[in-house]
């Protein structure tokens, strides 16, 4: 397999004495496309060269991405297994740290029983190691309590997806076919900052004429650039999604032939969306009258249109909803299965399509197959050689654990690929939860806030220093590939999962001696699931640029554009949304009178355990801050850069404040990509949404003052 | 140079990708050459990039005293030749557009050299290659003379550049820097 792929015609700068590698970028969902330039006498990495002819990203590439290759040989990389002693992080052998592991695992389970043990996953690492962590779990382990951090991140859409349309993929039309949609309505999603290198596709589309709805209550950079920006508040997308709707229906927008073919419920929607007038919903929402008919007109006569959304409609307590309510506006327009139109929601995590969907869920087994499902529970055992019985049941989802480890229940944890202790809500508990555990592992390859709370660190490897597939967010199944050997003592995820294997005497189960061998019995675990890999290889996956899951065969040219036919549901219909509005879980009041939203900025990458280690994005922004509208501001007499403390039922922190008239004059807004002291997750709410179990990141209630 | 560079800054989304990019050019020694500003942070988030304008008569190469500043036969502005430098920094205060900076350890000036080790081999410049937004862009001359001019037809057909707010005023829509 060659390691440098290029199409003929392309130019590349190659330096004398490097070679370049490609692969894609290890951050957010896009997985945009580079080639990592490595000095060819010593392997180190020297820099980053644009990958033009990448079909999804043509080369483009934000600044996290241009900087990706600073992190892999970075001075602050673990390099060997670190042991606590008296509160001191040693550095030990890995001899010496799995027999501790070992030690600790086997006491704790044969005084509490298997359960006490528990893992707690990450999606920002290829599939063949998402796919791993369920199955050590379960096997290896042999506990019930595995969950990861796309709790936080993507549940909400899935929950959605699998509700209306039966099955969850990110998007259900491939990222190039933007370029001809006439109109975006993207609610909750600040595209120019989370996804930069999609806004070229929208620029391509508006060349043409497209238009541009933006609902979300900052003026982003996406919102600024809209034909409609609906300022929304926090917490109130259901009711717009609504709003919309009943002017869709009363103006005639409605496909009737497509949602009488292909969709239930329309009848208890209509009935559902009746009293969301345009004043009702106004009087919700904070959207003056006058911008949700001219989006819903813009909306309802474009021919071919696309609802996109993000986590500011989904991490909400009723994230759900949200999902189910703006997927049913692309219904009733009778979107969803055509060319250039649909519906997408932006994977936040470089794997948060493929990690999903393979068995690191607390009640998912590989494939989508559900843990309650005897039959799915059948099919995997076979795959994995163990008795369906031995399969444990299903566990709690990632915010739940730190309340069975309140219970007692969870005496140990093993934190794989995550921050918790930073992209977690009510951080005061979550820390509370890590010091009463008895024994802690983290594997990381910095030392980031959660390992600090850690019994042994287990130095990972880089996404640099180990290959794989990902899924980025359009469904495309894609290479990553080796750059280099791993530094130090580093060993990448799926070893560290086998090594621990072994020394609990179920190391037959782990038999790997390189990727392509769980990518093969990966594929195997997917087959016949929602989400089937089983058709697509690495040479496939080279050869077409990626490939779309579902694809069932190697014949099979795998599947861009989703639900073409029919829906992924029992009937084969979409089920169109009939939920009941709902208000944020907690709202303004006296004693906290504003609304707290936080989000991310595009220098940094979710807990900052990276991004905050690099020179560049640091510069740019080394810190949190609050963004308030110079109205509210005046209020409390804070002037530019004045420190600001801001306090919520949780937690309170003091952050400097950005004066802006780009964010609602009822709101404020924190980014959330820092620990300790500046993490804004000590304020916000972990109220759960009832199916994903998402909490809601986007809305609490806060009272400020000048610090 | 049959290429030039073309800059949009109503599409720029202030990402400073383009600065980080600049650094990674060989030669840049790590140091970014271009910048990107907010119009004004307190009104709204309208950010604009700029770089050199590879000037035909460079104000910079004008001022400096030693004639260290020398043009490529592409007309490509170099930064100041190291063994004629004199350190005087007219050419940072000539600059209308902000461009050269003085580097004060190592004593010298530096500039956007458009990648001139890419451009030499018809390879688009770091930031043109990476801007997510396609607000910076290395193009060839005759397409962006159709950009120009679809442009008026977009405007003709859809009046003045839809906005809810009329953010436009503050930047012109287009610019665009050529050497013939």
């Amino acid at each position: 397999m060659t390691q440098f792929v290029v199409k003929p015609g392309v130019k590349n700068l190659q330096h004398e004495g490097e070679k370049l590698i490609t692969t894609h970028c290890c951050y957010c969902g896009m997985q945009c496309g580079m080639h990592i330039r490595v000095n060819e006498k010593t392997g180190k990495v020297v820099g980053v060269e644009p990958r033009y002819d990448w079909p999804v990203t043509m080369g483009k590439m934000c600044p996290k991405g241009v900087t990706a290759y600073q992190t892999i040989d970075h001075p602050e990389r673990i390099r060997k297994p670190l042991i606590k002693k008296n509160g001191q992080f040693v550095e030990s052998s890995w001899d010496e740290a799995l027999d501790l592991i070992e030690e600790n695992f086997k006491r704790i389970q044969s005084e509490h029983g298997k359960d006490a043990l528990s893992v707690f996953g990450g999606v920002s690492m290829t599939n063949e190691k998402c796919y791993l962590v369920g199955k050590y779990a379960r096997v290896a382990l042999g506990t019930r309590y595995v969950d990861y951090n796309g709790r936080f991140c993507m549940s909400s859409a899935a929950g959605g997806f699998m509700k209306t349309l039966g099955i969850d993929r990110g998007s259900t039309l491939p990222w190039p076919e933007l370029e001809h949609t006439d109109c975006f309505f993207m609610a909750g999603s600040n595209t120019a900052e989370c996804h930069p290198t999609t806004i070229q596709w929208l620029w391509k589309a508006r060349d043409k004429g497209a238009k541009m709805i933006v609902a979300d209550p900052r003026e982003t950079p996406t919102a600024r650039i809209a034909d409609v920006h609906l300022d929304l508040k926090a917490g109130t997308d259901s009711a717009l999604a609504y709003g919309m709707m009943h002017l869709l229906i009363k103006e005639g927008y409605v496909d009737e032939e497509y949602v009488q073919a292909r969709c239930n419920n329309y009848d208890e929607l209509q009935e559902a969306v009746k009293e969301f007038t345009p004043e009702y919903t106004s009087q919700i929402t904070g959207v003056s009258v006058e911008k949700i008919v001219k989006a819903a007109h813009i909306f309802g006569r474009s021919p071919r249109s696309v609802v996109m959304f993000a986590r500011g409609v989904e991490q909400q307590s009723k994230g759900v909803d949200n999902v189910c309510s703006y997927t049913s506006m692309a219904l009733l327009r009778g979107q969803i299965g055509k060319f250039a139109s649909g519906v997408a929601t932006f994977t936040g995590q470089g794997n948060g399509q493929g990690g999903r969907e393979h068995g690191q869920k607390a009640d998912a087994l590989p494939g989508y197959r559900k843990i309650d499902d005897p039959e799915h529970v059948k099919y995997i055992a076979g795959v994995w050689g163990i008795a369906p019985a031995e399969m444990p049941k299903a566990g709690v989802s990632a915010y739940e654990m730190f309340d069975e480890i309140q219970a007692g229940k969870i005496r140990a944890m093993h934190v794989i690929c995550s921050n918790p202790a930073v992209s977690a809500p009510n951080n005061h508990y979550i820390w509370a939860g890590f010091e009463k555990l008895d024994f802690m592992v983290v594997s990381d390859f910095f030392l980031s806030e959660t390992a600090e709370f850690a019994d042994v660190v287990l130095p990972a490897t880089s996404w640099a220093e180990d290959e794989g597939t990902t899924t980025n967010l359009e469904g495309r199944v894609i290479r990553i590939r080796k750059v280099k050997e791993p530094v130090g003592e580093a060993k990448t995820d799926w070893q560290i999962m086998q090594l621990i294997a072994e020394r609990m005497g179920k190391g037959k189960y782990f038999p790997y001696k390189n990727v392509p061998e769980i990518y093969e019995e990966f594929r195997l675990a997917s087959k016949g699931g929602k989400a089937d890999y089983y058709g697509i290889t690495y040479e496939r996956i080279e050869k077409e640029d990626g490939v779309f899951w579902p694809c069932p065969s190697e014949d099979h040219p795998g599947t861009p554009t989703m639900f073409q036919e029919k829906f992924g549901t029992p009937d084969g219909k979409a089920n169109l949304a009939t939920v009941k509005w709902r208000e944020p879980a907690e709202l303004p009041s006296t004693e906290y009178p504003h609304t707290l939203t936080t989000g991310r900025v595009v220098f940094h990458y979710l807990s900052g355990t990276q991004t905050r280690r690099t020179k560049f994005l640091m510069e740019q922004c080394p810190e949190p801050y609050v963004e308030m509208h110079p109205q509210l501001a005046a209020k409390y007499a804070i002037r530019d850069s004045d420190n600001v403390y801001l306090e919520t039922k949780r937690g309170a922190m003091t952050v400097k404040a950005r004066i802006t008239k780009a964010i609602r004059e009822d709101h404020v807004f924190i980014p959330y990509h820092w620990g300790k002291e500046l993490s804004v997750n000590k304020l916000t709410n972990p109220a759960l949404d009832p199916t994903s179990r998402m909490p809601e990141f986007k809305v609490c209630a806060v009272k400020i003052k000048k610090a | 140079m049959k290429k030039v560079m073309y800059l949009e800054f109503e599409r720029c989304i202030g990402c400073r990708s383009c600065q980080a990019a600049c650094r990674e050019c060989g030669g840049h020694d790590s140091k970014e050459r271009n910048y990107v500003e907010y119009v004004n942070f307190f009104e709204n988030r309208q950010t604009y990039p700029m770089l050199c304008m590879q000037c035909k008569d460079p104000a910079c190469a004008r001022v400096c005293p030693a004639n260290a500043i020398q043009i490529t036969d592409d007309g490509v502005v170099l930064s100041a030749m190291e063994e004629k430098c004199i350190g005087c920094r007219n050419c940072t205060f000539g600059c209308p557009f902000g461009i050269p900076k003085f580097d004060f350890e190592e004593n010298k000036m530096y500039k956007c050299d458009m990648c001139y080790d890419r451009t030499k081999h018809d390879i688009a410049p770091m930031c043109a290659s990476v801007c997510p937004s396609d607000a910076i862009r290395f193009i060839d001359h005759d397409e962006m003379m159709e950009l120009r001019r679809r442009r008026t037809q977009m405007n003709l057909i859809e009046g003045k550049k839809p906005s809810e707010n009329d953010k436009w005023q503050y930047v012109p829509e287009f610019f665009g820097v050529y050497s013939d």
